[in-house]
């Protein structure tokens, strides 16, 4: 009886953490961490942060919303200290701020927002407004990939190379 | 004894059944919705629908270009440039009308009733299962831009009140005023 309800639960626990091979295949895409750069919030600046951070058990915490701010798109230094401005679908808002990485991230407990989504980044002497709306997806990294093209605009930067407005 | 002959018939019947194939030479000839004022439509889609993480990408169903989300063409890129192409156009309403022919032809045919037969009705009112939640409600100006074009009677201020009000920094009605996209996909 007992080993019936050990294997019941260990079973469960494997459902619950089975893994969908898609997203597996999308995260053992994105590679290993970068050299002496540990697991926080520091890491992988630039890559769909909630393909991890997605609630599910065994994974690090969960993220409503998360992504990174570079400062142009070709050398893709972080921007420290942009303010992303976040506006739910309710009119209700929630800013968050990049760090040293340009990496920014939300809880779910921090804001858990009706999407779509607004956003405005606004740097030292720059704002920029995204064209879209986001419609369901969280991170930016998901839709926001170089090079820029006729399913992505690139990745998220204050600036472009030529000087014009990212779209 | 007579459960187990009306069983043992059922029995013999589910081979005949299981091996019976479609009539290879049936031919659906749907009834499509008019090409007239879907570019309006299409403009409302793009922006409720088609973003980058939801329709707006080649791996989903109802896949939607727009100036705003998904481009067509190799060079172009979202918002750039800032208007919805012909091309596009005319890929969403092969989207639109290819998604379930047989009920889109049922509901044309019935002058627009029963809309929420539709996926593409039924799920952004959250009828049905939808990963995008629920999108529009029943008598919002979405929802009377795509049912009025699904009647042949397509309510284009409706469409143009769905919109917001700019879209890749460019006013919508600008395209319409324009003749961008008053030509109906070919």
């Amino acid at each position: 009886m007992r080993r019936a309800a050990r294997a019941t639960v260990l079973g469960a626990v494997l459902i619950a953490t089975g893994c969908d091979p898609v997203v597996s295949n999308e995260i053992n895409a994105l590679g290993g961490e970068a050299p002496g750069v540990r697991r926080g919030p520091l890491h992988r600046p630039g890559q769909p942060c909630l393909l991890c951070h997605d609630g599910a058990l065994g994974d690090p915490p969960a993220f409503s919303v998360a992504g990174t701010v570079f400062n142009d798109p070709v050398d893709l230094g972080g921007a420290d200290g942009v303010i992303v401005s976040l506006t739910d679908n309710n009119g209700i808002p929630y800013m968050a701020t990049t760090n040293t990485a340009g990496n920014f991230y939300v809880t779910p407990d921090q804001w858990s927002p009706a999407f779509p989504l607004k956003v405005i980044i606004i740097g030292a002497n720059t704002e920029r407004i995204m064209q879209s709306e986001i419609g369901r997806d969280g991170a930016c990294a998901s839709c926001h990939v170089n090079p820029a093209g006729p399913s992505s605009p690139g990745v998220v930067c204050l600036t472009t190379v030529d000087g014009g407005t990212p779209p | 004894m007579r459960r187990r002959r009306l069983l043992f018939s059922a029995l013999l019947l589910l081979p005949v059944i299981a091996c019976s194939v479609p009539d290879g030479s049936a031919v659906v000839t749907p009834t499509l919705p008019t090409t007239s004022g879907f570019p309006y439509v299409a403009e409302v889609m793009e922006h409720r629908c088609g973003t980058l993480d939801c329709h707006g990408t080649v791996a989903r169903n109802l896949r939607v270009y727009g100036d705003e989300g998904l481009r067509f063409a190799a060079s172009d890129r979202p918002c750039v440039p800032a208007a919805t192409t012909d091309t596009e156009v005319g890929q969403d309403y092969d989207s639109v009308v290819g998604l379930e022919p047989e009920e889109m032809s049922a509901v044309v045919a019935g002058h627009g009733a029963n809309p929420d037969q539709l996926s593409m009705i039924a799920k952004p009112l959250g009828i049905e299962s939808h990963m995008g939640g629920t999108v529009f409600s029943v008598g919002d100006d979405t929802y009377t831009c795509l049912t009025s074009w699904l009647s042949s009677a397509t309510d284009t201020a409706a469409c143009l009140r769905a919109m917001p009000s700019m879209i890749c920094g460019v006013a919508p009605t600008s395209a319409f005023d324009a003749g961008v996209l008053d030509a109906a996909p070919d």
